[in-house]
């Protein structure tokens, strides 16, 4: 047994070092795809930790008309808590409070302030149980603009829109692109085995002829390209986790209002994408060269 | 040891390399298949260890009809059966003692065994202290019996020797016939194919000739014609 490992390791490492540049190449295209295919799982994680925050502070405000009598602003609260299914927590800003945000937030443009002031108007802040669905948000704001002395409704749905729609468009085709380069690495895998059997066509002639197993033969082509498959997707995942903490340390310094803050994943997540990484990795590499190894050996 | 029954085997509808080729071998026995190229004698060797497959009839080695035998079971039917070929089939990156450890290290002989085995068989085949050297380094009459050494060296029941004096002068073929003979005689069986006419004649063992596939000859301590 013992002399049958060493033979196989020592006909892996034989073959390897044979096609240098073919396993180079395979390793290569291993670690090019599995890091896509890992970028992409990131990319729709830090999408969805993004529309996590933005849609956690997701309110809608319902602007009440500037003078509305505190019985007409006590009937548009009743309405929205009337609507228990949809709305989580209904907040009153009075006219006071209104001109106390408008302040913070046009404290550069007093001109705009001055205009604004007169008829500032008082306004709810509701937060909808659902902030990811923009379909819910666009039908609130239609049943809430129907309520009397209500002025505006204003709801962030274009943006949730927006990110869900990016999501979508990165997700599916960094996806696409990976499972397209991951079946070029089984196939180039699969040819590097290949041409690895040609070179040594003559000894497994001779290794055959003097009954040597066919799985016997086999095992070190297939573990050659097991190993490719791993080392790939090893590298695969160190240039990914490398990618990911520079990405992150990166939006650190973005600043708060920027958005983007929480376009990261910090939790365990990389490291649990690695290690499917390499199990894909080893699954692609074995594939490529059990199919290679065993087209190219008859008895 | 070996039996041929009505034994057909095409490789195209117009090329018929054997036709209903029928005779027995016994254990022990040393066989010359003679014949022009083309003739069939490399095919009849090419049946006897499987890597070919007859369309008709029967071939049994060792009491088993090698054709019904599954694949798996095939490197088990070679470890009984040595082949030597015209061109040696050599491994040029390995050495002569490499070279024929390779046969024993393929089929999971532990490494003792190896030591111990090799440096006897090249004793037995002349190449005693040669067992560093490449291939290249050896003349083709050395190289020819490297190449008998490792199908030896698993001390198989049969040898299948294809031209094995092919490439070699008239006095280092007698050489390597010497040698097959002094193998025969512990009682391993010869089939040997070859058109040396010389080596057939001094040898006077059995001679089966065969003509475009048919086998038109069957003689005991027979001449080449």
């Amino acid at each position: 047994m013992i002399s049958r490992i060493r033979y196989t390791f020592r006909e892996m490492w034989a073959s390897l070092s044979r096609n240098l540049t073919l396993t180079a190449a395979a390793v290569i295209t291993s670690t090019v795809s599995l890091f896509l295919f890992g970028g992409t799982l990131l990319i729709q994680r830090a999408f969805d930790n993004q529309l996590k925050k933005w849609t956690g502070g997701v309110e809608m405000i319902v602007y009440v008309n500037h003078g509305a009598t505190p019985d007409k602003v006590e009937l548009i609260r009743k309405a929205l808590l009337a609507e228990t299914s949809t709305v989580e927590t209904v907040d009153y800003c009075d006219e006071t409070c209104s001109a106390g945000i408008a302040a913070t937030l046009f404290a550069t443009d007093p001109g705009a302030l001055e205009q604004l002031l007169p008829n500032i108007p008082s306004l709810f802040k509701v937060k909808p149980v659902d902030t990811s669905s923009s379909a819910l948000l666009r039908s609130l704001k239609t049943q809430f603009e129907s309520l009397p002395s209500v002025h505006s409704v204003e709801t962030p749905d274009e943006a949730v829109d927006l990110l869900s729609q990016l999501k979508d468009f990165f997700g599916v085709r960094t996806l696409v692109l990976s499972v397209v380069l991951l079946g070029a690495s089984a196939l180039l895998i699969w040819n590097t085995i290949r041409t690895a059997m040609f070179a040594r066509r003559r000894e497994i002639e001779v290794m055959k002829l003097v009954g040597a197993t066919n799985w016997f033969i086999r095992l070190p082509f297939m573990l050659e390209g097991l190993l490719q498959g791993i080392v790939g997707a090893t590298m695969g995942s160190a240039a990914l986790l490398f990618v990911n903490d520079n990405w992150t340390s990166g939006v650190r310094g973005f600043p708060d209002n920027s958005g983007l803050k929480s376009f990261v994943v910090t939790d365990g997540f990389p490291l649990w994408v690695c290690f499917w990484m390499v199990i894909l990795g080893a699954f692609v590499g074995a594939v490529g060269s059990a199919t290679a190894a065993s087209r190219f050996l008859d008895v | 040891m070996i039996r041929l029954e009505n034994v057909t085997k095409s490789y195209s509808t117009e090329v018929t390399a054997l036709r209903d080729a029928n005779f027995d071998i016994a254990k022990g026995e040393f066989v010359f298949m003679v014949g022009p190229s083309g003739s069939g004698k490399s095919t009849m060797l090419r049946l006897m260890n499987r890597q070919e497959r007859p369309e008709k009839g029967a071939v049994w080695v060792a009491g088993r009809n090698i054709n019904d035998m599954p694949d798996s079971k095939v490197p088990h039917l070679r470890r009984n059966i040595g082949n030597i070929f015209q061109d040696y089939k050599l491994l040029a990156n390995k050495t002569v003692f490499e070279n024929i450890a390779f046969a024993l290290e393929v089929i999971g002989k532990p490494r003792h065994v190896i030591r111990q085995q090799v440096p006897a068989v090249l004793e037995l085949v002349g190449l005693g202290g040669k067992q560093e050297r490449f291939p290249h380094q050896l003349s083709g009459g050395e190289q020819q019996r490297v190449s008998i050494a490792r199908a030896f060296v698993n001390r198989p029941l049969i040898l299948l020797a294809d031209e094995p004096t092919g490439n070699l002068d008239p006095a280092t073929g007698e050489g390597i016939m010497r040698l097959l003979d002094r193998i025969n005689k512990t009682g391993t069986t010869v089939v040997m194919a070859t058109h040396d006419q010389r080596i057939v004649n001094m040898m006077r063992k059995r001679v089966i000739q065969f003509d475009r596939g048919v086998i038109v000859r069957d003689q005991a301590r027979g001449v080449y014609e």
